[in-house]
């Protein structure tokens, strides 16, 4: 194992993944802007974090790979899709909302940068331990 | 997860904008055109052109090994079929135009200016959105680049 393989960069590993997913996603919403019966889709994962992160039962301690997780669920969070099948937009029955679309993808790229400025920060503090604090 | 991906999404979509456009323009060229076609020794005037868009399906690979790595997006759009307006075409009474009938009415396009510029401007605004959207995904992998420097 890895000095840098901490949990807190792990986790900003896999929220700039579900950044970079998302912004896929609103991408092709916003390409399909025009499009006849197209319904948008969404990305789920802040909240599915934490919901994971506020867990109130203690963890059973795992010393085996193949054992039941006691407790809160061992397995990593990950983004899923969602699509919402139940607005109506336009009358061709498309529910993409251009300004809520460019507002969504502003947010999404905001968070990308602070998390990266965040784990560039991190593996600074690596960088002047390994330089003996010079 | 190839980020990668989001350019091809966006840039679909910037082809069929534009495609769209080219429409549009062929249409207001044509607004005036009496003889498009000939058929059976008769002019037939232009018919308006209509694009039709559809959400682009994954790959059968891709949308696999997406699936495989927990949700997959769409590909973007295309441009799935032009068809002709069958809207009928507008009765002009002008005697001494080369293409009048024996009653002096002339068959002109059933191009509706208004219409084209309307679409125009709505071709125009999503091509817009999808060049911000273009350089969002840029500046984001520009910003991964600056990880560990």
């Amino acid at each position: 194992m890895a000095i840098w393989d901490t949990p807190s960069l792990r986790l900003m590993e896999r929220t700039l993944d579900a950044a970079a997913f998302r912004q896929k996603v609103i991408a092709n919403n916003i390409a399909n802007a025009d499009t006849p019966y197209f319904k948008r889709s969404d990305v789920r994962f802040e909240e599915l974090l934490e919901q994971a992160m506020y867990v109130k039962t203690i963890p059973g301690r795992r010393t085996y790979a193949r054992h039941i997780p006691i407790g809160s669920s061992a397995a990593p969070v990950a983004p899923e899709v969602v699509t919402d099948e139940k607005t109506m937009m336009n009358n061709n029955l498309n529910n993409v909302d251009i300004d809520y679309e460019m507002a969504l993808m502003a947010k999404n790229q905001l968070r990308y940068n602070v998390i990266t400025s965040q784990v560039n920060h991190e593996l600074k503090n690596y960088r002047t331990a390994l330089n003996g604090g010079r | 997860m190839k980020l990668t991906n989001g350019f091809d999404i966006s840039a679909s979509a910037l082809t069929a904008q534009r495609f769209r456009m080219d429409i549009v323009s062929s249409n207001i060229a044509n607004a005036d055109t009496t003889r498009a076609r000939l058929v059976d020794g008769r002019w037939v005037p232009y018919q308006r052109k209509v694009v039709t868009m559809e959400a682009k399906k994954p790959e059968p690979f891709s949308s696999y090994l997406s699936s495989a790595m927990n949700g997959s997006t769409g590909e973007g759009v295309r441009v799935s079929r032009v068809y002709e307006d069958e809207a009928p075409f507008k009765q002009v009474y002008n005697p001494t135009h080369p293409d009048a009938d024996e009653r002096g009415y002339v068959q002109m396009p059933n191009v509706d200016i208004l219409k084209e510029m309307v679409d125009l401007m709505s071709a125009t605004r999503s091509y817009e959105a999808n060049v911000t959207a273009l350089n969002a995904t840029k500046a984001m992998i520009a910003k991964a680049l600056e990880i560990g420097k």
